[in-house]
């Protein structure tokens, strides 16, 4: 069953198309990885989903429902969950309060969201600090943090930008579990990721994206071995 | 990359529920405290300065709650308060409309004209949001100061009494101050601080969670305006006179002081501040015209070296000691 559909999608800045005619479907359940070299589009078109930008053409459908021009707020409610290349977090709140911010926000009775708050604290291995404040966090605690709160209430889609940028190994290593056993239980992602062991390593299925145009889009490690793949890597900046 | 130890616990390591409620208790502890010093200040004069102290202390945290909780840097505090004296001032003068109703109508009056302008202004955030709302409240100042026809413009506007002994009126400042810091405490115990603070700290991370910011914000804008508005009509039946006066931008900037010297989103700080700051500016008054320079360099000062005002301090000396 489709639940993201992108069809069409075009967005430009002035002559610069960052996001050309892109169009691809996510199934229920899957895991897609999203690369490109610097520059390709991809959070353009992360920003594009959540509702932070509003595309120039094309159509979006969640769950069969065109979803385009939705303020982030409403779709956070419908389900679209987006995690930022540059961290955000409320960062004079303390870690247990920005989780329940997301928790109360979607719906969630307050002892629920405590509860929820509590156990996502304790799969992130974030106890030790979980009453300080965000804005006393690392910069890889603050980034597990922000990923906790895209799962305060499961999302029909998780849309992860560089959640692995800078980010200590065993701190990867939390992300990357916890990606893969909710993969397991059915959760849907899109991850856009520089990391390629990892993108080979989670994503069955990835994207690639040049100069704003969707280059292929097949399973991870037919996309890694195709020349147009490597030659966007090579000829544009590096990775 | 590696990862950094975790910073050493502050007042912060606290949850904030817990925060808010030992705010709300020492707030209260204060408010007992203000309720006996009638036994002690006999002299009217003193009375008063107390008197006008607890209508700032409701001005400051009705503008903590905007600036200090939502950081909605509005600079029209002192023009609500004006517009709810005008409200009930108007409505009392012309029409004989009873103070009690009319401080009902100052509370939603006021109130829409606060989610008016946060509507307003929506969009604007930082130097922006201050100068616009600044150029709303000199505007606001000087419609009620030239519309001679209706308000009398600096003659002022007379307006009928409510209570007669000052002592009365004392405590019924106190018990207005009492009903809003329990309404404000509620409020930020329930998902509303939450949001606020949110909203604050990150727009974008807000609405990403699902916070409906534009109603919020428009909330904030909406209630911090009512408690100014109530203030201001209160005022106005206790010195049974309204002015232009009373919507000053340094009455704005004696406001700003007392919650950035108390400390910005906190419960508890601004309100007892509002006491110092007013009783202090009273009494450099009797020294000479200083008032406003020291508090200004005293913003300066706590904006600059103490954020979280004295009530941070208040709250690193009772570490320290705890730890001694
Ligand atoms: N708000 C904006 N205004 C103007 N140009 C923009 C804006 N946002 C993105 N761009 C441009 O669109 C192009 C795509 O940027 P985008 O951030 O989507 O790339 P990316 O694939 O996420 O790159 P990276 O891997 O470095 O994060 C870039 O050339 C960028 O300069
Ligand atoms: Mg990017």
């Amino acid at each position: 069953m489709t639940l993201l559909s992108v069809r069409g999608v075009t967005k430009r800045y002035g002559g610069l198309v960052a996001v050309n005619n892109v169009s691809f479907d996510v199934a229920a359940g899957e895991l897609v990885g999203l690369i490109g070299p610097n520059g390709s589009g991809k959070t353009t078109l992360l920003n594009i989903l959540s509702g932070l930008a509003d595309p120039d053409a094309g159509e979006i459908l969640l769950d069969g429902k065109p979803c385009q021009g939705l303020t982030p707020e409403k779709l956070a409610h419908r389900g679209m969950m987006r995690m930022f290349q540059l961290t955000r977090v409320f960062r004079r709140m303390n870690v247990i309060d920005n989780l329940l911010v997301a928790g109360r926000a979607l719906g969630l009775k307050p002892g629920e969201a405590l509860d929820r708050a509590r156990s996502l604290i304790s799969e992130l291995r974030l106890d030790a600090v979980a009453a300080l404040d965000a804005g006393q966090l690392s910069g890889g605690q603050m980034k597990l943090l922000e990923f906790g709160v895209c799962f305060m209430v499961p999302p029909r889609i998780a849309l992860l930008d560089e959640p692995f940028a800078a980010v200590h190994p065993t701190m990867k290593e939390i992300m990357g579990g916890f990606i893969r056993s909710r993969h397991e239980n059915g959760q849907t992602f899109l991850l856009v990721s520089h990391d390629m062991p990892v993108v080979v390593e989670l994503c069955p299925r990835a994207i690639c994206m040049n100069a704003g145009a969707v280059v292929i889009d097949a399973p991870t490690r037919a996309v890694l071995a195709d020349a147009r793949v490597i030659e966007a890597y090579l000829g544009g900046q590096a990775a | 990359m590696t990862t950094q130890s975790p910073p050493p616990s502050r007042a912060s390591a606290q949850l904030s529920n817990t925060k808010t409620t030992v705010e709300f208790r020492v707030a209260l502890a204060a408010m007992a405290i203000v309720a006996l010093l009638p036994l002690g200040v006999g002299n009217a004069y003193w009375l008063g300065v107390l008197i006008v102290s607890m209508y700032f202390a409701i001005l400051a945290g009705g503008w903590n709650l905007l600036a200090g909780y939502a950081g909605q840097f509005s600079l029209a505090p002192a023009t609500f308060a004006m517009i709810g004296a005008y409200t009930t001032g108007l409505l009392n003068h012309y029409y004989g409309v009873p103070p009690l109703l009319g401080i009902v109508a100052a509370i939603v009056v006021s109130g829409l004209v606060g989610l008016l302008l946060g509507r307003a202004v929506l969009r604007l955030a930082g130097p922006y949001l201050a100068l616009t709302t600044l150029s709303f409240a000199e505007i606001m100042r000087l419609v009620a100061a030239n519309s001679i026809d209706i308000t009398r413009g600096d003659l002022g506007l007379g307006v009928a009494g409510l209570l007669d002994s000052r002592v009365g009126w004392y405590y019924l400042f106190l018990g207005a101050l009492t009903v809003l810091l329990v309404l404000f405490y509620l409020l930020l115990r329930s998902k509303a601080g939450l949001f606020l603070q949110a909203i604050r700290d990150d727009e974008v991370a807000a609405r990403r969670a699902g916070v409906d910011v534009v109603f919020w914000k428009t909330a904030a804008f909406a209630l911090s305006a009512a408690a100014s508005g109530f203030a201001g009509a209160l005022y106005a039946h206790f010195a049974e006179l309204v002015t232009p006066e009373l919507g000053l931008i340094a009455q704005t900037g004696l406001i700003l002081s007392m919650v950035v010297i108390g400390g910005m989103g906190t419960l508890a700080g601004p309100i007892i501040a509002a006491f110092l700051v007013y009783v202090l500016s009273e009494w450099l008054r009797d020294v000479g015209g200083y008032q406003l320079v020291v508090f200004a360099a005293l913003v300066v000062i706590f904006a600059r070296f103490f954020r979280e005002g004295l009530w941070g301090l208040a709250m690193a000396a009772v570490r320290r000691w705890r730890q001694a």
